[in-house]
């Protein structure tokens, strides 16, 4: 099952749900609005380490990214719930612009909380701006006993939100 | 929970699943097989921009079909005009499309319960691939919620699909 608006609402007061800064306005009828992140890296050879990754901050005036570079980038909210499942969705209206937030990989594990790392592709050049709203998270009901996250990527994403976004972690190496 | 297609036609039936053409044949174990308009939209600058308005064009396709070029977006509506009041759908592409290297919707797979419209697809094509009007190209799942129910009233509503970006308007530029 996936909560409504009203269920992901009662579920960040009761602190079932971490949505941390939580703007009641960014609810949807299914979920809710996360906004992108203010530092970006990017690379059109991502398996060749961390060297090939170029980061920037995202200035005011927003950058425009570019076909055939892969970016990542991260949520401007720390995410996460200890009873629920989450996926991650793009906005349709990011989407009409042929933005792509995730490759493929859309589970947000329960148990974990961090801002999350998003895989940022274009279709046609786009310009996107820091602070926007940019992509939709859900949160489903879980069956079976649940056990805390403790993936890879937790502990690097796992950052405060009052601290710097440095930690977008590239993929790749054990 | 997901709907099973029993549980879909059953939903059809009475009202709080609206599939409209409704073929009974589009039934799948767990979805229902949606086709593709003729409606295509698509932006006639290269470079887009997040905070403005995109400026776009509006065209019917033949029973020729369009040939999608990797390079661009391509916006079209469903041929169906579908929604529901009680379930949340999610749409995904027909694995027969998939094999083709087309996708029909870009990360954005969630539908807003309440929203009740012909829906606009977003079309991206890996290789060169010519699509046709009436085709069928993607699924639909229901899923069942989980809390009080609140409609979609959002600024895609009552708009005649396929509408571009209106993303535009959740900006309020620094500088203004």
């Amino acid at each position: 099952m996936i909560l409504t608006k009203r269920r992901i609402e009662e579920e960040v007061a009761a602190g079932e749900i971490t949505l941390e800064p939580f703007r009641a306005e960014q609810l949807n009828p299914n979920s809710y609005n996360y906004r992108l992140g203010h530092r970006i890296a990017a690379s059109d050879n991502p398996g060749a380490g961390h060297a090939a990754w170029h980061r920037t901050e995202i200035p005011v005036s927003g950058i425009t990214l570019q076909p055939g570079v892969v970016y990542l980038s991260v949520t401007e909210e720390v995410i996460g719930s200890r009873r629920y499942a989450m996926t991650l969705i793009g906005r349709s209206s990011l989407a009409r612009l042929g933005l792509f937030l995730t490759i493929t990989a859309d589970l947000g594990h329960v148990g974990s909380a961090c801002r999350w790392t998003l895989e940022l592709t274009v279709v046609q050049p786009l310009r996107v701006y820091p602070g926007m709203q940019i992509g939709q998270v859900a949160f489903w009901v879980c069956e079976g006993p649940v056990h805390v996250y403790q993936g890879r990527y937790h502990r690097d994403t796992c950052v405060s939100p009052s601290r710097d976004e440095s930690l977008i972690k590239p993929g790749g190496g054990a | 929970m997901i709907l099973t297609g029993a549980a879909i036609a059953d939903a059809v039936k009475e009202g709080s699943i609206i599939i409209d053409p409704f073929e009974i044949a589009h039934l799948g174990p767990n979805s229902y097989d949606f086709r593709l308009g003729n409606r295509c939209r698509r932006y006639v600058v290269r470079e887009l921009d997040c905070a403005k308005d995109n400026p776009s064009e509006v065209f019917e396709i033949g029973a020729d079909g369009l040939l999608l070029e990797p390079a661009r977006i391509y916006l079209f509506n469903t041929f169906e005009r579908m929604g529901s009041t009680a379930f949340v759908p999610i749409i995904r592409g027909r694995s027969s499309v998939g094999r083709l290297g087309i996708f029909i919707n870009i990360t954005a797979d969630l539908i807003d319960i309440g929203s009740i419209n012909q829906w606009t697809l977003q079309l991206h094509a890996v290789a060169p691939i010519r699509v046709y009007p009436g085709m069928l190209i993607g699924q639909v799942t229901f899923w069942v919620p989980y809390g009080e129910i609140e409609l979609y009233s959002g600024k895609y509503g009552k708009l005649v699909s396929p509408v571009a970006s209106l993303s535009y308007q959740d900006f309020v530029r620094p500088s203004e």
